[in-house]
């Protein structure tokens, strides 16, 4: 396929036509600068191609703002030997119109006679996308998405397998395809992707298990219940053989006849109890007879153990009565001493408040003493301060406002003297007989005068002199001067001095008289803080004071012996031992006393004890009861030893009877019979049982129903076979199916590689790139490096992808199909040395197909060997 | 001169397992069908009795709707009728009899003969010797007590039994419920009615299994008949009639398909078949793309056209033929697939069912986008 002419109109910034025809066979360079026009014309023939003359979907088609455009795309190419010359127009006047040699196609025959020839396919709505490209996707290469193969070969997959389907001749299948997705979705309505049944061979599969789960239940509910048949005959004969023998009744007969000989047995033992009582009795009375007799003649012997504790207790009495005058002695003793003790202690605290008092007194007396002095001190300073105040207040005057007038008095000083320089000095020499007079003042003699105002000089006889001192300056000044003396007379009048010096003499006084009276203040603060009045009171409270302590000393007695008195704290200690020792004296007269009368009770008791023991042996009665006793012994004993002997006789007969063996032969009787009846009670309750469960579980029709369930079953089984054998077919054609066509993919291989590494041998000498079973470029390796061309930086990619693509038309062409490859601006990324290379590609590739290289860089591609064509001088020309 | 009906083997309450659910209840019903048939030949050959000799019911646990059909469906013939419980319906002490009695399904002409010993049909002049089974199985002869029964002067004596006539009908020794073969004579029987084998057969004058009314497989020959039995005094030799009572006839077939015309044969066998027939093929051979297709077509008409029809194709190769194949038009590696699947199905391995069975889906789906593209 070659295209040979393009024209385009009222298209993007075409609004006008614009022709490029002229193309080569082989390589053309388009190029022009960003908004050229380039990548209009690439879509230009992407649309004629891809988009329905119909479709609503082109608005970018559109010159800008133009909405009555139709945009128009002509198409001038050879294929075949052929010319075809396709027209097609978009959005306000839609149609398509395809001329082939002689023969012409319109509409949508002829978009499909363009979508067979190339390998394409249309949208079904809306715009063509990449999905719908084919094989053009494939070799027309947008800006950008060079390196994208995989994706382009996967869109044009069928394209070209359909395409290439005379390479491979008898291997490729028509319909195999279609063939193979029926099988497809007829197995997977069996089976899932894993080859696991589902849908209704799933549910039979179910349903079998549950058949069969049912059947197992039934089977064991009909083996339950024929088992309870059989135990049903089994019972009904057992109870009716049972019935007939009764075998209780011969149980209950034996139980009696042990009955009764038990009961023979039960009446010997109980007169051996009442024996046995009688003898314990007769046996407890023999004891305390014997008791008595063991009382009776033991009398003597506790009398001799009175008397000796009658003896200790007078003993004992004897010895404590003893020792009480030496106790009453102890405690006079301690009580003297006692009192004598409190006595000293008295005299002592007696002489300490004594001493106390006068100690007080002499106090007391310093300190009237400092008083008074604080307080003719205080009255001396206070009159100071009376002075220092009268003072001050005679001499106030402000300070600030002395230094003022002294400031005044400077500046007027200064005035005077500048005014007598810059005024009209007269001087005058006179005779000592004339005179003048200047101003109504006499002048005599000599002198001097400076004139600051007009002034008037009358010299006798000779007549008036007018002086007027002259300049404005000096007026200024007689004014200035005439200010400040009013102001340093009004500040002396103020200030009631009547010179500067008198107003200083002031002022310091003022300021001695203050200090005066600061000084004259710290002192009175010093002896009488709180003030005069105070230090007053405190005085005469001092007096008072000082009185109550003499009357008080005078009030204490003297005490008498003054000599011999001690210490206070030693006549306590002496005091406190003294009370001590009275107390331990008390406690043990105290203690004595009780045991003395305790030991007289004693004696007491243990003498009314021996007198009662005394006469008591010596009574009569007790020799008689002695020997009654003794006859009562004799008798008892005799009856014991018979009673013992019945005892033991019967003892010896109850033995012999076994009555333990007895008593287990009724029970066991007893139990037999009850078992026997129980038994047969049993067998007719579980008759019944068995009766009304065998009714219930008739009435349901167990075997029937497995009857039913087993040809359920069965008939699910069978249809559960038939879709099994159905997926297994499935299953295998499609794995047949399958295999067989990847080992046409297989075929195709080959011939892909072979070009591949036509170009690859150019790029990378010593690498090489595997084509997978898809046909994409797979695995690439170059010396020990190996991995995926995902792998790989942008740049080598893009051109893996370029190369790729050539192959594949290169695979086209042998299939005798059209090849015509577009690259819109590629290998961008692609470094100096292997654009070298890719030109090498491309030109070696124009030579078999014809390639459109799009550029707005043509200075990169110019030792390309070809005419660089220029769109904007194209432009230029059209118009 | 008395005359009775015998039969035996009814198993009501079976289901039939192998059909589809359509037709088994069809020959279920067909079994009821049976006992009406039988009420109504006692009636049109003035029979005085009707004797069933055991297996009533095929199971002791039957529905009660069963048991009452089946007496229900005795009320054609009003005269006596004694039934006889076989192996598959013993006396136990629960049964389906006992079951029968309490629902008060059994009709008052209906004599059950649970326990062994003589039931005097008076107004009949006939005495019936029973040998009901009151157990599952039993290893003695229970006919043999018969020989102590005494029966009314001038009643002809007809035994009733259920078992295996002894040395004749099996070669087990230890076949359960054995019957001594010489009990009519040893017994003084006039004739001995037996039930357990579901064929018509004659062991000697006095001794026959009528076999079951309606067959309910696809082996014994002879089923499907009941017995009329005229016994003119005690001593003389009974004369027995064989009728026809069954609905449906069972064919099974076993074919081998080798040429085109073994399945011309096949065909028009099939096509003389009555309508009333219950039908099980199993082809073996091989058939080529047209015969599958032929015989696909006549076994789905003979399908609708008989009670049932089972074919079994898993013996039978497909072999299209190398003319069958260019017409499928299958190019390409479709066409290298039938090749191997072709290859496939003479192996000896389990790919061989389901080789087979591609083969036929692919041809089938082929030849059909033949039929879409030619039109």
């Amino acid at each position: 396929m070659k295209l040979q002419r393009m024209r385009i109109e009222q298209l993007r910034q075409f609004r006008k036509p614009f022709v490029l025809d002229n193309l080569q066979p082989g390589l053309n360079l388009i190029h022009g600068p960003n908004e050229s026009g380039k990548s209009t014309l690439v879509r230009s023939i992407r649309a004629a191609f891809f988009e329905r003359y119909r479709s609503t979907a082109v608005d970018d088609l559109r010159p800008w703002g133009d909405s009555a455009a139709a945009p128009t795309i002509e198409l001038d190419f050879e294929h075949d030997n052929r010319n075809w010359h396709l027209a097609k127009s978009f959005l306000q006047r839609k149609r398509c119109d395809l001329t082939i040699g002689t023969e012409t196609y319109s509409e949508d025959d002829a978009e499909e006679k363009l979508a067979e020839l190339l390998g394409y396919q249309y949208p079904k709505r809306g715009a063509s996308k990449a999905e719908h490209w084919g094989i053009p996707g494939l070799l027309w290469v947008e800006q950008g998405t060079g390196q994208d193969i995989e994706q382009a070969i996967e869109h044009a997959g069928d394209h070209l397998k359909s395409a290439l389907n005379s390479m491979v001749g008898e291997v490729a299948s028509s319909g195999g395809d279609d063939l193979i997705e029926t099988v497809r979705s007829q197995r997977d309505t069996l089976l899932t992707g894993t080859g696991k049944p589902r849908g209704d061979y799933l549910q039979l599969e179910k349903d079998r298990a549950l058949y069969e789960r049912d059947i197992e239940d039934l089977k064991g509910r009909v083996q339950h219940y024929q088992e309870q048949v059989d135990r049903l005959g089994k019972l009904a004969h057992d109870h009716d053989q049972a019935e007939a023998e009764r075998p209780w009744e011969e149980a209950q007969r034996q139980l009696e006849e042990a009955r009764t000989r038990y009961q023979q047995v039960e009446r010997l033992e109980q007169q051996q109890v009442q024996e046995k009582a009688t003898l314990a009795q007769i046996q407890e009375n023999r004891r305390l007879l014997q008791q008595s007799k063991e009382h009776l003649e033991g009398l003597s012997r506790q009398l001799e153990g009175r008397k000796a504790e009658l003896e200790r207790a007078e003993r004992d009495l004897r010895v404590a009565e003893a020792q009480s005058p030496a106790i009453a002695g102890r405690l006079a003793e301690a009580r003297t001493a006692y009192e004598q003790a409190e006595k000293q202690r008295k005299l002592a605290g007696l002489l300490q408040t004594q001493e106390r008092l006068e100690q007080d007194v002499r106090r007391l007396e310093q300190h009237k003493q400092a008083q008074t002095q604080n307080l003719a001190k205080a009255k001396d300073y206070h009159q100071q301060l009376e002075q220092a105040r009268q003072q001050v207040r005679e001499n106030r005057i402000d300070s600030a406002a002395v230094k003022s007038l002294k400031a005044t008095a400077n500046k007027l000083n200064e005035e005077s003297i500048r005014s007598r320089t810059i005024a009209t000095r007269l001087s005058w020499q006179l005779e000592t007989s004339a005179s003048l007079a200047l101003n109504n003042e006499q002048l005599t003699g000599q002198g001097e005068q400076q004139l600051l105002e007009e002034s008037t000089l009358v010299i006798p006889g000779v007549g008036t002199l007018g002086i007027t001192p002259g300049g404005e300056e000096l007026a200024s000044t007689r004014r200035k001067l005439k200010t400040l003396e009013d102001s340093f007379a009004e500040q002396l009048k103020t200030l009631g001095v009547t010179s500067v010096e008198q107003a200083e003499d002031r002022l310091s006084t003022f300021e001695s008289a203050e200090r005066t009276l600061k000084h004259a203040e710290d002192l009175l603060k010093s002896v009488a803080p709180a003030g005069i009045e105070q230090l007053v009171s405190e005085q005469s409270e001092a007096e008072n004071e000082l009185e109550r302590a003499k009357s008080q000393l005078q009030a204490t007695p003297e005490p008498d012996q003054k000599e011999n008195v001690p210490a206070l704290e030693e006549a306590e200690a002496a005091f406190v031992q003294a009370g001590t020792t009275l107390d331990k004296a008390e406690a043990d007269d105290r203690e004595h006393q009780a045991t003395l009368s305790a030991l007289k009770q004693a004696w007491h008791n243990a003498k009314t004890e021996w007198q009662r023991l005394a006469d008591e042996e010596k009574s009569p009665e007790r020799q008689q009861q002695l020997s009654q006793i003794t006859t009562d012994l004799a008798n008892i004993e005799k009856q014991q030893a018979e009673l013992q002997a019945s005892l033991e006789r019967r003892e010896r007969e109850i033995r012999e009877a076994r009555p333990e063996f007895l008593k287990q032969d009724i029970e066991r009787y007893q139990n037999a019979a009850n078992h026997l009846r129980q038994t047969q009670e049993n067998r007719g309750r579980e008759l019944r049982d068995i009766k009304v469960r065998l009714e219930a579980w008739g009435a349901e029709g167990l075997e029937e129903q497995l009857n039913e369930k087993e040809a359920e079953l069965d008939q699910c089984n069978r249809r559960y076979q038939e879709l099994h054998r159905r997926a297994q077919a499935l299953d295998l054609l499609l794995t047949l199916l399958t295999e067989k066509r990847q080992a046409l993919t297989r075929r195709l291989q080959a011939p892909l590689q072979k070009h591949l590494n036509h170009y690859l041998s150019v790029l990378f000498p010593e690498a090489s790139l595997e084509v997978d079973e898809q046909l994409r470029p797979g695995t690439f390796s170059r010396g020990s490096e190996l991995g995926q061309i995902t792998e790989l930086s942008f740049g080598a990619r893009e051109q893996m992808g370029l190369i790729s693509r050539l192959a594949y038309a290169d695979l086209l062409r042998e299939a005798g199909r059209p090849t015509l490859v577009i690259l819109d601006d590629t290998l961008v990324h692609s470094d100096s040395e292997r654009l070298e290379d890719m030109k090498r590609i491309l030109f070696d590739a124009a030579s078999r197909h014809q390639i459109l290289l799009f550029t707005c860089h043509p200075e990169k591609w110019q030792d390309l060997g070809v005419a660089p064509v220029d769109i904007q001088a194209s432009k230029e020309q059209s118009s | 001169m008395p005359k009775f009906l015998h039969t035996a083997d009814w198993q009501m309450g079976r289901a039939f397992t192998r059909f589809e659910t359509e037709d088994g209840a069809a020959l279920v019903e067909a079994r009821f069908e049976a006992i009406e048939k039988l009420a109504q030949l006692a009636n049109e050959h003035q029979c005085d009795a009707v004797l069933v000799a055991g297996d009533v019911f095929d199971a002791q646990t039957v529905s009660d709707r069963t048991i009452r059909r089946v007496f229900n469906a005795t009320k054609g013939f009003t005269g006596p009728w004694v039934m006889l419980p076989g192996n598959h319906d013993a006396a136990l002490a629960e049964s389906v009899w006992t079951r029968a009695q309490r629902l008060g399904a059994v009709p008052g002409n209906v004599h059950l003969a649970l326990q062994p010993g003589i039931i005097n049909l008076e107004l009949q002049g006939l005495s019936i010797l029973c040998a009901p089974l009151t157990q599952r199985h039993t290893y003695g002869d229970l006919t043999e007590p018969f020989s102590g029964y005494e029966s009314p002067e001038g009643f002809p004596r007809i035994g009733l039994a259920h078992g295996s006539v002894q040395g004749l009908l099996h070669e087990e020794i230890d076949s359960s419920n054995p019957i001594a073969p010489d009990r009519a004579d040893a017994s003084t029987l006039d004739y001995l009615a037996l039930g357990d084998w579901h064929g018509t057969k004659q062991i000697n004058d006095r001794t026959w299994y009528s076999g079951t009314p309606e067959p309910e497989r696809f082996r014994n020959n002879e089923a499907g008949n009941a017995l009329i039995v005229e016994v003119s005094e005690p001593g003389a030799t009974p004369k027995v009639t064989q009728l026809p009572t069954g609905r449906y006839q069972w064919h099974q077939w076993r074919e081998t398909l080798a040429v085109h015309s073994d399945l011309e044969q096949l065909l028009e066998r099939l096509n003389a078949l009555p309508e009333s027939a219950v039908v099980d093929l199993r082809l073996e051979g091989s058939v080529t793309l047209a015969g599958e297709e032929t015989l696909l077509k006549a076994l789905s008409v003979a399908e609708a056209r008989f009670r049932s029809l089972r074919c079994e194709r898993s013996g039978l190769q497909f072999a299209p033929t190398d003319e069958d194949i260019a017409a499928l038009k299958a190019d390409g590696y479709v066409g290298e697939v039938i090749e191997s699947l072709r290859q496939g199905q003479g192996q000896e391995d389990t790919q061989d069912d389901a080789a087979r069975d591609a083969l036929a889906i692919l041809a089938g789906m082929l030849r059909e986008r033949e039929q879409e593209a030619s039109q």
